[in-house]
């Protein structure tokens, strides 16, 4: 047993660190193929990308609570940053490579395009990384991570409720997500909304809360006991306007951080390119608290 | 028998690692995990420092443009193909980099031709031809960058 120890901890070692690179390809590849990422990505100034990628580990952080790649359930909230940090390190590599596969990054791309290709598309690898334990689970049961609380305060049977309602949410997060990243960059958003008449938007509305209630709770695909047991269960109206609040806000955090919306842009242009996204956002949340 | 045969072993049926505490140290963080850390800090403090770096060096010296025309002129069934390349040899990137050929020729009046370069980036160089009808060393040639856009 002595013996085997050294070898087993670096193959397992390995095996994560292939399973978090084999989920961050999982949820990275549509926007590799997405031209406005690398155009958005080269002509971004050197200050929002860092931001982009703090955003990012912030992401990457929360995801890991609950996610991450490793096949560890509990977890020093010290040793969630290190793996997060692990997850984005890994996210750099595997886009740096597809970049240079795709021959988007090549000897000639001058160093500041280069830079902003590979932040831009580290995200979604990134992203991808932090959920590779739960999407490349086959299992159903999916056991879901305990970050042990950081001091005593934290544990105290209110905010305990509370952690575990924000667990439920991100299952909505991680939907919206992944289904408004690969759209927040294109032009078809602000395109979509630029031609809507005036109070089409309500319309957009409707059509996001009717379809995220629908998907989730008219449809019926869901089994819900689980959840009813630990006393989580939002009364259905209630559970599909906070998904559809946690929508919009990824959907303006999206076009923020794709530079879709700056602070000179009007405010009917935030609030139009907002609703539009927020109805893919809104049903790529639904879709994820049904699979997830 | 089993104490004599089992050195290694002192508890050959104990279960799996015991749970750790809920906030206890982080002891149970193998070296392989160790070293995937600090790769990976490496690799992000690298990226950090590679943004900084183009911040300093780039960031605060705007576009601006190079164009060499190329003597090589092409003769391809009758017409006359001009390879240009333009540089970018600012900093920052430029979008929709507009670049104007005018031929004047004694005579026979002007032939233009028009570019547009959609992004270049600081020290980037892109390359294409311009089209004429007449022999361009028979007249005047005028390649110039007539404008572009910030990102």
């Amino acid at each position: 047993m002595t013996q085997s120890l050294p070898d087993n901890i670096w193959r397992l070692e390995c095996q994560a660190v292939f399973k978090g690179a084999a989920g961050g390809y999982l949820f990275g590849v549509p926007l590799l193929y997405t031209v406005e990422v690398w155009s958005i990505g080269s002509a971004t100034g050197s200050w929002w990308l860092l931001a982009v990628l703090g955003v990012t580990l912030l992401v990457v952080w929360l995801l890991t609570q609950v996610e991450g790649f490793r096949q560890t359930l509990r977890l020093h909230p010290i040793e969630a940053v290190m793996e997060s940090v692990e997850a984005l390190g890994i996210g750099v590599v595997c886009a740096a490579l597809a970049l240079i596969l795709l021959r988007r990054i090549t000897v000639e791309t001058p160093l500041s395009e280069a830079l902003g290709k590979l932040v831009f598309e580290t995200v979604p690898f990134a992203l991808g990384v932090a959920l590779a334990r739960s999407t490349l689970q086959g299992r159903p049961p999916r056991d879901r991570r305990i970050t042990a609380p950081l001091s005593r305060h934290l544990s105290s049977p209110t905010l305990a409720s509370v952690r575990d309602a924000l667990v439920d949410l991100d299952a909505t997060v991680i939907g919206a997500v992944l289904i408004a990243f690969s759209i927040a960059p294109t032009e078809e958003v602000p395109l979509l909304a630029a031609s809507l008449p005036p109070l089409w938007l309500l319309l957009i509305m409707a059509a996001s809360l009717g379809l995220s209630y629908g998907i989730v709770f008219a449809a019926g695909f869901t089994d819900r006991t689980e959840r009813a047991q630990r006393g989580l269960l939002l009364s259905p109206i209630t559970e599909t306007l906070v998904a559809y609040l946690v929508a919009l806000v990824i959907s303006v955090t999206m076009l923020v951080l794709f530079q879709q919306l700056n602070q000179t842009d009007p405010w009917q242009e935030w609030l139009s390119n907002t609703l539009v996204l927020g109805l893919p956002a809104s049903i790529g949340g639904a879709a994820g608290r049904i699979l997830i | 028998m089993d104490v004599s045969n089992s050195p290694s072993n002192s508890s050959p049926d104990s279960p799996q690692p015991v749970d750790p505490p809920p906030s206890g140290r982080f002891t149970e963080r193998s070296l392989a995990e160790w070293v995937t850390f600090a790769i990976a800090s490496l690799i992000l403090i690298g990226l950090v420092g590679l943004i900084l770096y183009d911040w300093q060096v780039n960031q605060n010296r705007p576009p601006a443009f190079n164009v060499t025309v190329s003597e090589a002129v092409r003769i391809t069934d009758g017409r006359y193909y001009v390879p240009f390349a333009i540089t970018n040899t600012g900093g920052r990137i430029a979008n929709g980099v507009q670049i104007t050929a005018e031929l004047q020729i004694e005579g026979e009046g002007d032939e233009t031709g028009e570019q547009q370069i959609d992004f270049l980036s600081g020290h980037e160089t892109k390359a294409g031809s311009f089209v004429f009808n007449h022999d361009p060393d028979s007249g005047d040639l005028v390649v110039r960058v007539a404008s572009y856009r910030l990102p």
